[in-house]
């Protein structure tokens, strides 16, 4: 396999990140990227700006599985399956560990009073996990945080032995497909409002799956850029109009 | 609630039989103590308190099922 690394330059990482992915002609998941320097805006966008630079290889399959992928990726779905077929081995190890998180899942459902049927679904690159809910939404708690409480504990619990990693999922009553919506929409208000204004706008801080959402919803507005301030759990997105050039 | 939580942490931790986990319990609210292996103590916190955090939602989610509240206190 092509190893060769590239380093690439541009306004934000996102936007070098892209560029690495047209380059090598890959999805995101399948590069190992590094980030050499974070771009700025400069202050208030004007001055002291900064291009953001990333060093960018192809992964090897190994760490592919190594590292939690960032997200579902129905797309590249087929591929990474004949890519994992040469190697039967680690499948079965990801058969069972799908059958561990149920079983996790499970068992903390139960003691919670909530013995709800979990049904699993399963790609090259994550599990999901399906509750079915009874539409009291007790599940999903306020913005999502019980699901995501829960989706944090059974990846921690399932992927405690680090080999054949796989990101895994929760849902109930199609909740992530709901926020996925919202979300949207949201971005798609903000970013009206930042056209409109010429100001920027901040988002409430996210978490980084929340995020990626917004950022892609807004990417291929060329009027607008969205970057991604603060730390850990109080990083929030900023929208802002795009410098003319 | 207390054996929900034994459950989660003996879950995410190298050395479950240490595990102890006893239960204070109120009239409106419980307080849970969790005890776990020096080592793995790292592991029922997280980074920066996600896991605790994590475990304190799951464990408000299931207790306000009961109409009651309950506290997680990690014990060194």
């Amino acid at each position: 396999m092509d190893t060769k690394t590239i380093e690439i330059e541009g306004k934000t990482i996102d936007d070098a990140i892209e560029k690495a992915c047209q380059e090598y002609d890959l999805p995101r998941e399948k590069l190992n990227i590094e980030i050499i320097s974070e771009g700025s805006s400069g202050f208030l966008g004007l001055v002291g700006s900064k291009k953001a630079c990333i060093r960018a290889s192809i992964m090897s399959i190994d760490l592919t599985m190594e590292s939690p992928p960032k997200e579902r990726m129905e797309s590249t779905f087929t591929a990474a399956q004949s890519e994992k077929a040469d190697v039967p081995r680690t499948e079965e190890i990801k058969e069972s560990l799908a059958a561990k998180a149920k079983e996790k899942l499970d068992g903390i459902l139960k003691r919670m009073g909530l013995d709800f049927p979990v049904h699993v679904e399963e790609t090259s690159e994550t599990i999901i996990l399906k509750i079915e809910g009874d539409g009291s939404g007790l599940l999903i708690g306020k913005g999502g945080q019980t699901l995501d409480a829960l989706q944090y504990i059974v990846n921690k619990a399932s992927n405690k032995n680090g080999k054949g990693r796989k990101r895994i999922i929760l849902d109930t009553e199609d909740y992530r497909k709901r926020r996925e919506k919202t979300l949207i929409a949201l971005a798609e208000k903000l970013g009206e409002k930042v056209k409109k204004t010429k100001k920027p706008v901040t988002v409430n801080p996210m978490n980084a799956h929340d995020r990626r959402i917004i950022h892609l919803a807004l990417q291929d507005d060329k009027q607008l850029t969205t970057k991604s301030r603060g730390e850990g759990a109080f990083r929030k997105i900023i929208i802002v109009p795009a410098r003319k050039s | 609630m207390k054996d929900l939580v034994k459950y989660m942490a003996q879950a995410l931790v190298d050395n479950p039989d240490d595990v102890d986990v006893s239960e204070i319990i109120g009239e409106q609210t419980s307080v849970i103590e969790l005890r776990v292996a020096k080592e793995d103590l790292g592991k029922v916190i997280g980074k920066q308190g996600k896991t605790a955090k994590a475990m304190r939602t799951i464990l408000s989610a299931a207790s306000s099922k009961l109409h009651k509240r309950a506290v997680l206190e990690i014990i060194e």
